[in-house]
């Protein structure tokens, strides 16, 4: 009869434990979550895509085909005009790579000079763009793929469908530990694949995204912006919802995060909300 | 001396005169080989979108000028008659796009620019 008391006893002291142990994660969860800092306005700049380079920014100017950097306060300190419509862009070292949604092609700039990749595959309308290592992953708009380069080497990822692993229409995509990570806009969620091109899982399916238009991925979390919604999405690198932000947007496109603090364009907005930890 | 002067200001006025009906004839003509587009389009919500459907209009031959409005969902542009643009081929290349077009107009004279407030 005691030792039941006693087994019973504990069992409640280890339910007990593992309640405030789960609070305390929600409370940890809670004390790290995103927070807005500031709305950085730009000057007659509509803003697509967004890097982060030495304490500068840079931006695609679709409306006005052009990729501009910026210092942390929105002042424009150099721009490079005549692209045609540039979208989500890159960065690898000192090197910014400028997809061109109505040219089909890929600038490179650095230090100032322009150059263009050739690109071997028919693209119908790159709308972004991510390197890691010797890795370039292409969003490939209008024929619902991504393209996968290593070298002279490349796959396709996904086709035009709604299926897992299928795409629509494609807006960015990012590389983050041997896997690719896709805005599957106009099928309102990500989905990640493996460097093979395998699927592997599918992020956002049930929290009614609108267009996921831009992501960005670090080593804890898949970051969305969701662009009918007004609104960027948090989720762990497993998938899970951690925090909503909802406010302080117009229409975001893309994400960049920098010294600890997320920056999100504003494409309507012509601004960038800065958000910080 | 006097009338190789008069001969040559004649000559002149004439020369001016066949040069200014030429240059007001090739403009006109290029008016008039022109046909103004304007199309109501379905679904038109982000840049990709807007973007997209212009590349698609800008592959058209001798397409120009191309005006999307976000907002209002309306798209203008122009194209040399003889291109003999039809609303079926129209309607082909906005679905291309990924939209759909609802109402579709020709113009011989430009279409009045969408104000928005």
């Amino acid at each position: 009869m005691n030792k039941l008391t006693i087994g019973i006893l504990g069992l409640l002291l280890l339910f007990s434990c593992s309640e405030n142990q789960e609070k305390t994660t929600q409370k940890e969860e809670q004390l790290i979550a995103w927070k807005f800092v500031k709305e950085i306005p730009l000057q007659n700049i509509t803003p697509i895509g967004i890097v982060a380079q030495n304490n500068f920014l840079w931006l695609s100017d679709v409306d006005n085909n052009r990729v501009v950097k910026i210092d942390l306060n929105g002042k424009i300190i150099e721009e490079f005009n005549d692209f045609e419509r540039p979208m989500h862009i890159a960065i690898q070292e000192n090197k910014i790579y400028i997809p061109q949604y109505t040219s089909d092609t890929i600038s490179v700039l650095e230090k100032g000079s322009i150059s263009n990749l050739i690109l071997n595959e028919t693209v119908d309308g790159i709308s972004g763009l991510a390197i890691d290592g010797d890795r370039m992953a292409i969003a490939d708009f209008y024929n619902h793929r991504v393209i996968l380069k290593k070298g002279q080497e490349s796959i396709s990822i996904g086709k035009e469908g709604h299926n897992d692993g299928e795409l629509y229409y494609p807006t960015d995509v990012d590389i983050y530990d041997n896997k690719i990570y896709v805005a599957d806009a106009y099928n309102n969620r990500v989905q990640v694949f493996d460097v093979e091109g395998n699927y592997v899982q599918m992020i956002g399916w049930n929290e009614d995204i609108h267009v996921a238009t831009g992501i960005k991925v670090t080593a804890n979390e898949v970051i969305v912006a969701d662009f009918e919604g007004n609104r960027v999405l948090i989720y762990d690198i497993n998938g899970k919802l951690l925090q909503t932000l909802s406010e302080n947007f117009n229409h975001p496109t893309d994400i960049e995060v920098y010294d600890n603090k997320i920056y999100v364009t504003n494409y309507k907005g012509k601004s960038i909300s800065v958000f910080e930890k | 001396m006097r009338p190789k002067i008069k001969t040559a200001v004649i000559t002149l006025v004439m020369l001016f005169t066949t040069l200014f009906t030429t240059v007001n004839s090739i403009n006109a003509q290029t008016t008039s080989e022109k046909m103004y587009v304007k199309m109501e389009v379905d679904g038109l919500s982000c840049p990709f979108c807007v973007y997209g459907l212009e590349k698609k209009i800008k592959q058209i031959k001798s397409a120009n000028d191309v005006v999307i409005e976000l907002e209002a969902g309306e798209v203008t542009f122009n194209v040399l008659k003889e291109q003999e643009l039809t609303k079926e081929k129209l309607q082909k290349i906005v679905k291309n796009a990924g939209f759909t077009a609802k109402e579709i107009s020709f113009s011989e004279i430009p279409f009045k620019p969408t104000i928005n407030e």
